[in-house]
């Protein structure tokens, strides 16, 4: 038991919990000393979450390291692992692999548990249970959105560069390692603060929080989700300086920008978006949460606010992290092609390139979440033209998946199959984007069904798919045991049927009419039919998740063993063991060409160096 | 770690732009503004401006002195700069106080003083960070060939007076 109390997520968390009260208890006072009633909901929680998160950290001991620099002494280094094993996953560690499994299994634990809150609204939508009532079906798709994106996908996008970017480029760890311990640690508060607001009363916005809804609802549960969002924005920023500097300067010798693989390209393009965008974002929660707090008026017009400007803030952020939930996505796509179709990527160069374009593009075009919103009618048609023009970079990058797919020697192991599915419902939500990009026939979608069987399709085939994909490629690496592949083609049925039943109907309800958050229509719409049967999608794509839970705990314990380079995959990380050392690669290799040159005899991705004191001599290439 | 600064520093270009985004579409969009009842105390403001330009100078006297390996020079030029900080801030805070609006009175009075709020929270972090490299140079970690961590908190420092500037022209003079 004592042991327990050595790890640092329980000092962290008992310093949280205390922190948390004496943050209360000392807002209290000074209101008291104000002589205002003592107890308000609204500051008094608010304080005691910021104390309380601070105290959180120091209780982890992430502070530990710069508080010795900065009053000038010389700090212990916390680099080394004191610890061994599985503890080190509940342990502050600066190791980039194990970050990189801790955030992966955060997000893998968050998914079914946000999946799970979906199909509770679903299944009232689709009259199965009786009815929740309003506000708890608000919240529950609120909530649904919001961990969705902020504890699901980041992390797990985010979790998968950590892992790989070292590996790919050639380098030991991350630029800032402590700095990537932090970023991690500061997620846990923000999905505790989300997922607890339920608690409290959740909220009724929507996750897009609008005011005046979300500066006026009562409920505490608002507070916490507008500091929780904070505070994850934090962290994905932090990240992103990170990710930024190590892929900028850590580099192996040889390894030109040419060079990367696309997997890289494509977090190059995210975390510049992430990195300037979340701040906006972040600005428009704060100001709601000040609006709530200290009775602010941005959005206000009865105080000469504008309720508008919340949208415009919101959506400069909240489109580009639409791109940011795909990218990476589309990165996986593009590396794991080649391997199992031995052909190069077609057009690398473009490909590459199409990353920042259309991070580029999706900089220009949030007005369209906003045509039916009384922005100025004139804006609207520059809008749609950029929203049109989005897409071709996009276009680029399938032509180039199917083009080197082409006479290729195709092999159909589970992770190529993910990829498959995935490009399919990818190109399926692209193209029922187009209509929501043309103004007069959005005037009519928005905010019905069509437009979330879009972003759903563009969710699972640029986001879960390639994840799916990437698990059952990289896991071999991790642990050096293969995932079966049995049960990754029965997940892959699940979740490629699921997906597709998810989608549809919800595209033809949109068709129909039916309106985005409401909890009920009416019976002679007769649509309970189209509501079923996304439900049913929606339980085979629970169902594949506890497949693939199943499928990487047996692995784990009995998989079959993996050695260096199951797949014949030609970029760095191949080249070391599975799983790879506490440091990565003991010479950093030389890199002389391109990553995908499969099927080009006589190429040669990288090796390790001509030193003399290395006999080690190994080659990646034929 | 240069790069590490420079990047946070490109994010926060984007925090001030949104206040600044906040601030400019609400006055395209209201036709009195500032609203009536705001009565802005410029030469204060002016004084503001001239204390932190002057620190900027500071610190990058006190990071020569560094790089020449005057280790004393380094001290006193960190002292002075965080005395001049400290003053912006007292400043601020005076401002603050005798205003003749508050944050919730306007939109208007919301921005100002959310848009003061964090530059004046900039300011008190590069305090901080002044503290700390004063601390460390009196435990000598400092010499003429070791100063990167100088280096980066001028950076920061000079970018904080940078962006008092946009805010000054945009509440004071543009209005």
């Amino acid at each position: 038991m004592k042991g327990i109390f050595s790890l640092s997520v329980v000092k962290g968390f008992l310093a949280g919990l205390a922190g948390t009260g004496i943050g209360m208890g000392v807002m209290m006072l000074i209101r008291a000393i104000m002589g205002m009633p003592a107890w308000k909901t609204g500051p008094v929680v608010v304080a005691g979450i910021l104390t309380g998160v601070i105290a959180y950290l120091a209780g982890l001991g992430v502070f530990h390291y710069w508080f010795r620099w900065a009053v000038g002494d010389e700090a212990k280094e916390v680099d080394a692992p004191p610890v061994k094993g599985w503890r080190r996953y509940f342990n502050v560690d600066t190791n980039h692999k194990v970050i990189g499994i801790q955030y992966l299994v955060t997000a893998l634990v968050f998914l079914p548990f946000a999946v799970a809150l979906q199909l509770l609204g679903r299944l009232d939508l689709s009259k199965l249970i009786p009815a929740i009532s309003a506000s708890a079906y608000e919240s529950v798709i609120s909530t649904h959105g919001l961990i969705m994106f902020f504890f699901v996908v980041i992390p797990a996008f985010t979790g998968l560069m950590n892992y790989l970017i070292p590996l790919l480029i050639g380098a030991r760890d991350m630029a800032f390692p402590r700095l990537n311990a932090i970023s991690f640690w500061l997620l846990l508060p923000a999905a505790l603060l989300v997922t607890f607001s339920l608690a409290a009363g959740g909220f009724d916005t929507g996750w897009t929080v609008y005011p005046p809804l979300s500066a006026a609802f009562e409920n505490v549960g608002m507070d916490m989700v507008l500091l929780g969002i904070y505070i994850g924005g934090l962290a994905t920023i932090l990240g992103s300086i990170n990710i930024l500097a190590t892929i900028i300067k850590m580099r192996a010798p040889g390894m030109t920008y040419f060079r990367l693989p696309i997997f890289v390209w494509s977090a190059l393009a995210t975390t510049a978006m992430t990195l300037v965008f979340t701040q906006f974002i972040a600005m428009s929660f704060l100001m709601v949460l000040f609006e709530r707090l200290f009775g602010m008026g941005f959005f206000n017009p009865q105080m000469g606010g504008q309720v508008l400007l919340y949208q415009y803030m919101f959506w400069f952020y909240s489109h580009p992290a639409v791109y940011v939930f795909v990218l990476l996505g589309l990165g996986i796509i593009s590396d794991i092609i080649p391997v199992f179709t031995s052909k190069p990527l077609f057009g690398y160069k473009t490909v590459a390139l199409a990353s920042p374009g259309i991070a580029a593009g999706g900089m220009i075009v949030f007005g369209h979440h906003m045509f039916a919103a009384g922005m100025p009618a004139v804006l609207r048609i520059p809008f749609m033209a950029t929203t049109l023009l989005v897409a071709v970079p996009t276009g680029v990058k399938v032509f180039a998946w199917v083009a080197t797919m082409w006479m290729g020697k195709i092999r159909l192991s589970t992770p190529f199959l993910f990829v498959v599915s995935a490009i399919v419902i990818f190109l399926l939500g692209g193209l029922t984007g187009i209509p929501l990009g043309i103004v007069p026939i959005d005037l009519y979608l928005h905010d019905t069904y069509w437009v979330v069987g879009h972003f759903h399709a563009m969710i699972f085939g640029g986001f879960l798919l390639p994840t799916m994909a990437a698990i059952y490629y990289w896991f071999p690496k991790v642990t050096g045991k293969m995932l079966s592949e049995k049960w990754g083609k029965i997940q892959w049925a699940l979740l490629t049927l699921g997906t597709f039943l998810l989608i549809i109907p919800m595209l033809g309800l949109g068709v129909d009419g039916m309106r985005r958050r409401v909890i009920s229509y009416s019976p002679g719409l007769n649509m309970q039919l189209l509501h079923t049967l996304t439900a049913v999608g929606g339980f085979l794509v629970f169902t594949g998740l506890v497949v693939l839970a199943y499928n990487l705990v047996i692995s784990f314990k009995r998989g079959e063993i993996a050695g260096d380079n199951p797949w014949g995959g030609r970029t760095l990380e191949w080249m070391v063991s599975s799983p790879p050392p506490e440091n990565n690669f003991s010479v950093i290799p030389e890199v002389l060409d391109r990553p995908h040159m499969h099927g080009v005899s006589g190429s040669i991705h990288a090796r390790f160096g001509n030193n003399d004191n290395n006999h080690d001599q190994r080659e990646q290439g034929g | 770690m240069k790069l590490g600064m420079i990047l946070f520093l490109i994010s926060e270009a984007f925090l001030f732009g949104a206040l600044f985004t906040v601030y400019y579409y609400l006055r395209a969009e209201t036709a009195v503004w500032p609203p009536v009842g705001v009565h802005l105390d410029l030469p204060l403001a002016i004084v503001n401006t001239a204390i932190l330009l002057t620190s900027s100078v500071v610190i990058w006297w006190a990071g020569t002195a560094i790089r020449n390996g005057n280790e004393k020079g380094l001290s006193v030029g960190l002292s002075l700069t965080i005395i001049l900080g400290a003053a912006f801030l007292a400043i601020t805070g005076y401002e603050w106080a005798h205003e003749t609006f508050g944050a919730s009175t306007s939109a208007y009075g919301s921005i100002f003083f959310t848009m003061t709020g964090f530059h004046a929270l900039h300011v008190f972090g590069g305090i901080l960070l002044m503290l700390s490299l004063l601390a460390r140079n009196t435990k000598h970690k400092f010499s003429s060939s070791h100063y990167l961590a100088v280096e980066v908190g001028s950076l920061y420092w000079h970018y904080v007076d940078f962006v008092w500037i946009i805010v000054f022209a945009t509440l004071f003079i543009i209005k």
